[in-house]
């Protein structure tokens, strides 16, 4: 995980243009895919499905001109990848939350019994990590990319860039996300 | 300071396992599968948007229309030309086996009665055609030169439109075209006497006692109709 960290805090120089000048969008999936899936598999509970939306990220990246040069002056495409990464792992996660909450409700019409928990979530930490997900989807979109994003090590700067940000308002947008997420828990789960 | 840490506890959890590693080979070849089929999707989609614009734009406006159609009428005679063997041509019946044509009676544009019999003593070409049949369009001005070469010989030309619409369509064609030769509009009586017009054009070169000499199904190259009339002018 430390190197998870450090690669996405390191300043390794993604190769985005081939020789020709061309995009070269290979050599970049070589050195930014697996950062790309690490910051989607903290927040979709399948890793194979992290997996598969992290080439979803960069097929759209693929479709995308304008973001194979930075999305804005100055914003690099790392900073893209960043932003579509952790959107579309939020957006399966909250989709995920959603089925979930309709089978629970689906179980309770039918009378069921509570369903039977199975061994990962008997596990302690899988419980956690349950629980700070389903925190995270009941927060505001922008909110919990700021939180997931700082979690994988982004700095100031770089949170910044990624989430199209005021350098200077990100520590007080992550105060306030961090907030927002600690009432969120209080009221879902207490202390 | 409390409250950060509490934070970074809880988000802690988020942490992939230690044994998950993403696998790079299986997720680039699933990129560059998807890409292919994007890109294979993306050339099926353009070639249709590109075929339906140049159709719209065939349907929508008259010159490209008109050169279109010029275009499929050069292409129908040089495929016919280099793919004589695929037309049924038949070149002069011998007189001793020719049959009678069968005589009809219809009335030209100007409501005339044109009767088939009253050119006996002629070589005449009839011709069944249609408006919207490409290959005619190719034949007519063929005709026309026939008509105005040959009529001081004994030849004569005599059209039967096949068009639904009747006059409606045929009358405006004739003048636009500048057609020299009388033109009725063939009903099921005449396709019946002449076994059925399955396809156009059909054109039947008729000897001067009035027998069938020669049957042409499709466009035929006009060296072959010029070569025929004149043998059986000379008959």
């Amino acid at each position: 995980m430390n190197a998870l960290r450090e690669a996405a805090a390191g300043q390794i120089a993604t190769p985005a243009k081939a020789e020709n000048g061309d995009f070269d969008l290979e050599a970049l999936f070589r050195a930014q895919y697996e950062r790309i899936a690490a910051v989607i598999a903290r927040v979709v509970r399948d890793p194979a499905r992290a997996e598969e939306l992290a080439v979803e990220v960069f097929l759209k990246l693929s479709r995308n001109p304008k973001a194979q040069g930075g999305s804005a002056p100055g914003q690099s495409i790392e900073a893209w990848l960043y932003r579509a990464a952790v959107r579309i792992g939020l957006d399966e996660l909250r989709r995920q939350t959603r089925r979930l909450h309709y089978e629970s409700l689906l179980e309770f019409v039918r009378g069921a019994a509570t369903p039977t928990p199975n061994p990962e979530e008997l596990h302690a930490a899988s419980e956690e990590r349950e629980r700070v997900r389903r925190v995270l989807s009941g927060i505001a979109r922008r909110q919990a990319e700021l939180l997931v994003l700082r979690s994988h090590g982004l700095s100031y700067e770089e949170l910044a860039s990624a989430l199209h940000l005021n350098p200077a308002s990100v520590g007080t947008l992550l105060s306030r996300a961090q907030q927002a997420f600690r009432k969120e828990y209080m009221q879902r789960y207490g202390k | 300071m409390e409250n950060n840490k509490w934070i970074d506890d809880r988000l802690g959890a988020l942490n992939p396992d230690q044994e998950w590693m993403p696998d790079i080979h299986r997720a680039l070849a699933r990129l560059r599968e998807r890409r292919n089929n994007r890109t294979t999707r993306a050339r099926v989609w353009t070639w249709s948007a590109a075929t339906a614009t140049a159709g719209l734009c065939l349907l929508a406006f008259p010159a490209p229309r008109a050169a279109a159609e010029y275009c499929l009428n050069c292409s129908v005679v040089l495929w016919q030309d280099l793919a004589s063997s695929k037309v049924v041509h038949t070149s002069l019946i011998p007189e001793n086996a020719r049959k009678p044509a069968s005589d009809f009676i219809l009335n030209d544009a100007s409501g005339r009665p044109v009767q088939l019999s009253a050119f006996k003593g002629k070589v005449v070409l009839l011709n069944f055609w249609a408006t919207w049949c490409g290959g005619c369009k190719v034949e007519i001005p063929w005709f026309i030169d026939f008509q105005q070469a040959y009529a001081g010989r004994g030849f004569q030309v005599l059209g039967a439109s096949f068009d639904d619409d009747g006059w409606k369509l045929v009358k405006p064609y004739i003048a636009a075209k500048r057609i020299n030769y009388p033109v009725v509009i063939g009903d099921s009586h005449l396709a019946a006497l002449y076994g059925g017009v399955q396809a156009l054009p059909v054109s039947y070169i008729i000897d001067k006692s009035g027998r069938i000499a020669a049957t042409h199904l499709g466009v035929v190259s006009k060296s072959d109709y010029q070569a025929e009339i004149e043998k059986l002018l000379t008959e």
